[in-house]
């Protein structure tokens, strides 16, 4: 109830900052003309606001959209690796006082926990007000789910970052792979059949049970990569590699939370079940087997159903959602962030707050879920119709709105920390030399994670 | 031709026979240096601003900055020797170096022989088209190392790439070349032999341009056969080629970056780095880690281990080639 209040509430203030642009428009004609498609600095009558992304966190309906309601400002979109921008380019623009920052920057949140540690290299949003709504980042708080929006907040407790879209956690099966082994097909099925990553293991075993000793050959298999079951299963707890004791950097705990001991050996467990293709994600392999059903089932965030469709068309109606195992999951997301600049550079705190809290406010972070198929990071949207009543017909009919709704909603916030990615890499190689055969004994290879990850310090 | 004919006749000390007296002032030798030497400083400088710049100073600095303990966002502490005595202990800085060494050895050898064969062949004077050979070996060069890695990355897929494709027609087992150790060097490997020996070709082609032909006439009289000629005219003739292609060809395989870093799609070489190369290590640790201090110890030891494996590249390959005897 209060959520549906909350979305009315800000729907209103953007209509009325919307109306009262239009209005300025009306009374001075010049306003309207204004045309900044091709300027490349800032003139008397145009902004140019510079914003470093990866990927599709800013969508281009909506920036169309923006530049409809604002022809004064230019959005200069660059794209670029995530690791070229998250690493080798925040990371040295701050080292060298904000040289060359660019006035927006996303930051992905596997980079979150590291870029917490270090908040002096961001504009803090909390110090900042939109022009229409005079609203600073402690007024929008309440519009994101908590744990989402604790990944852009930094030790010293200044808000870096606002969460774009959440990437939630579910599995994506092929439906008419099921049914032809003779096993639970329907989503509801399904997911009962596997509510608990022992009886995904189990139900994995079942279908490789029907699978042909000719396909094996061929690297037929039940899932993608088994891989991936360690960071869902590390999500679902409520510590990872930190705990969360108070101080700034909170205590590692890597080598004591049994979370982490459970997350590696049910991995190990499925890969030595060989209910994995062994694929590495996003490989060409992995594209083209999408298509071709080398794999039934692959642990899907929202925003891969719009990558399955792209690469693999020709398999649509044939996919469901189901829920995932251990209830709820996440992976992907961003956060937007205001780099601090150098002294001299173009100051477009204004322009660059404003257009970031229109950017991810409920109702622009729902036309990106209908455009894009991202899912929101607002939990008003949650019960909207447009979401909730959404069925995707690529994934027979599957109401994912409500599937990926349910799954954020479960998560807890996690302490993240400065070595969270490291630890993961550490992790994720000691997992590989498992999976693929090189080690056999999985405590020495879980020793040699945490060993590895002790020279991330 | 007329007009030279007329400025000759007009201009008589200005014969082409009889050197014209210098100007006076040239004479002066002190004179020469000074004005030689203001230009040449000068025509010299930008390179020297430019090296000074983004060549000397950041290799100082990183030698300074091997000994602290580097946090480019927060505090630098001095530790000594530390990030040494740890890069020792380093199992995957030992992984690293034994990778590159492999990739290195897979793909300068067969590298040497490909582009020597392939030199022989144009310098064969009754090969049509020419300088249309010539050209186009150089085109795997020019093609960005992205594009490259990309392309040979599908063609060595698991399950669907092109190579496999035929391993399996003929009746084998797919091969998982992106997982295993030796087959994943080999994928390396082969992208740079593609890359490199067209250009190492044409170096060679023009060493052999270079060898005058009395060597074989001389040698045929003798009763040396095409391969005789080779082996004892051609190529001990391209020794000194030889250890400049070498030396040149192990700083570039040393450095090895490219190719295992979009072949593996991320900076740690591979899931178990079964293909880390040491300058991905040093990425590694400088941009994922965030170890300013220990990736400068790892760019300081790279330094090292070029210069002795040069050096002992050189003496080898002065023994090796000899005199051709």
């Amino acid at each position: 109830m209060s959520f549906k209040m909350l979305s009315i509430k800000s729907t209103a203030i953007i209509a009325a900052g919307l109306l009262s642009i239009g209005a300025l428009g009306a009374i001075s004609p010049a306003q309207a003309v204004v045309d900044c498609t091709t300027a490349t600095s800032d003139t008397d009558t145009c902004t140019v606001l510079t914003i470093n992304t990866f990927g599709d966190v800013i969508e281009p309906a909506l920036v169309s959209d923006y530049k409809r309601d604002h022809p004064e400002i230019k959005l200069s979109i660059k794209k670029s690796d995530l690791d070229a921008l998250n690493g080798t380019g925040l990371y040295t623009q701050c080292a060298a006082g904000g040289a060359g920052s660019p006035d927006i920057a996303a930051v992905e949140i596997s980079y979150s926990g590291f870029w917490r540690s270090y908040p002096q290299c961001f504009i803090d949003m909390r110090t900042l007000h939109t022009t229409v709504g005079n609203k600073s980042a402690t007024d929008i708080k309440k519009d994101y789910l908590p744990w989402r929006w604790d990944q852009g907040v930094g030790y010293n407790d200044s808000v870096i970052g606002i969460p774009t879209d959440v990437g939630g956690l579910e599995v994506a099966y092929r439906w008419d792979l099921f049914k032809a082994k003779g096993l639970p097909y329907k989503r509801a099925d399904v997911s009962k059949a596997w509510d608990t990553w022992p009886k995904f293991i189990a139900f994995g075993k079942k279908y490789m049970a029907k699978v042909s000793a000719a396909d094996k050959k061929k690297n037929i298999g039940f899932m993608d990569n088994a891989a991936t079951i360690y960071a869902a299963i590390m999500n679902q707890g409520t510590e990872k590699y930190y705990k969360n004791n108070g101080t700034d950097g909170g205590q590692l705990v890597y080598k004591t939370n049994p979370q982490v001991k459970l997350a590696f050996n049910t991995t190990i467990d499925a890969a030595k079940a060989g209910i994995g293709t062994r694929i590495g994600q996003f490989s060409s392999d992995w594209n083209v087997g999408m298509s071709k059903g080398t794999f039934a089932v692959m642990l899907s965030p929202a925003w891969m159903m719009d990558y399955i469709k792209g690469q693999a068309p020709t398999t649509k109606g044939k996919w469901d959602i189901a829920d995932i195992p251990g209830g709820g999951g996440n992976q992907g997301g961003s956060q937007l962030t205001m780099p601090i600049k150098k002294a001299g550079m173009p100051n477009h705190k204004q322009q660059a707050w404003d257009f970031i809290s229109w950017y991810l406010a409920p109702a622009q972070q729902l036309k990106v879920f209908q455009v894009y198929g991202l899912f929101p990071s607002t939990p008003s949207l949650y019960t909207d119709s447009d979401l909730v009543g959404f069925k995707d017909p690529f994934f027979n009919n599957a109401p994912t709105g409500a599937i990926y709704a349910d799954g954020v909603k479960k998560l807890k916030p996690i302490f993240e920390g400065k070595l969270q990615r490291c630890i993961d890499m550490a992790m994720g190689s000691a997992l590989s030399l498992v999976i693929n055969g090189k080690e056999k004994v999985t405590t020495k290879a879980f020793a040699k994670g945490l060993s590895d990850a002790d020279k991330c310090k | 031709m007329s007009q030279t004919a007329v400025s000759r006749k007009t201009n008589k000390p200005a014969s082409p026979w009889k050197p014209a007296k210098p100007p006076k002032k040239l004479n002066n030798p002190n004179a020469v240096l000074s004005l030689n030497g203001k230009w040449g400083y000068l025509f010299t400088t930008p390179f020297f601003v430019m090296f000074l710049i983004f060549g000397l100073f950041p290799i100082l600095y990183s030698v300074y900055i091997a000994f602290f303990n580097w946090d480019a966002l927060g505090t630098q502490e001095f530790i000594g020797i530390q990030n040494f005595v740890e890069l020792v202990a380093d199992d995957r800085f030992w992984n690293a170096l034994l990778n590159t060494i492999d990739i290195w050895l897979l793909s300068t050898i067969p590298m040497l022989i490909l582009s020597i064969g392939l030199a022989a062949i144009l310098h064969n004077p009754h090969l049509r088209g020419s300088t249309f050979w010539r050209t186009i070996l150089l085109v795997p060069n020019i093609t960005s190392v992205l594009a490259i890695a990309i392309v040979f990355g599908q063609l060595f897929g698991r399950d669907f790439g092109m190579v496999n494709l035929i391993i399996g027609a003929l009746g084998f087992e797919h091969v998982d070349f992106i997982q295993g150790t030796t087959s994943s060097h080999i994928a390396i490997a082969t992208m740079i032999v593609w890359r490199w020996t067209g250009y190492n070709a044409l170096i060679f082609l023009a060493a052999m341009l270079a060898i005058p032909g009395e060597l074989y006439e001389s040698a045929s009289l003798d009763g040396a056969n095409k391969w005789k000629q080779f082996r004892y005219v051609t190529l001990p003739s391209l020794r000194n080629t030889i250890t400049f292609v070498l030396i040149v060809g192990t700083i570039g395989g040393l450095q090895v970056f490219a190719e295992p870093l979009i072949l593996g799609g991320s900076y740690n070489g591979g899931d178990s780095g079964q293909f880390s190369t040491l300058t991905l290590f040093l990425f590694d640790q400088a941009f994922v880690a965030y170890k300013w201090g220990y990736a400068a110890a790892v760019g300081i030891m790279i330094t090292v281990i070029v210069a002795i494996v040069s050096l002992i590249n050189f003496v080898i390959t002065r023994r090796l080639a000899g005199d051709g005897k």
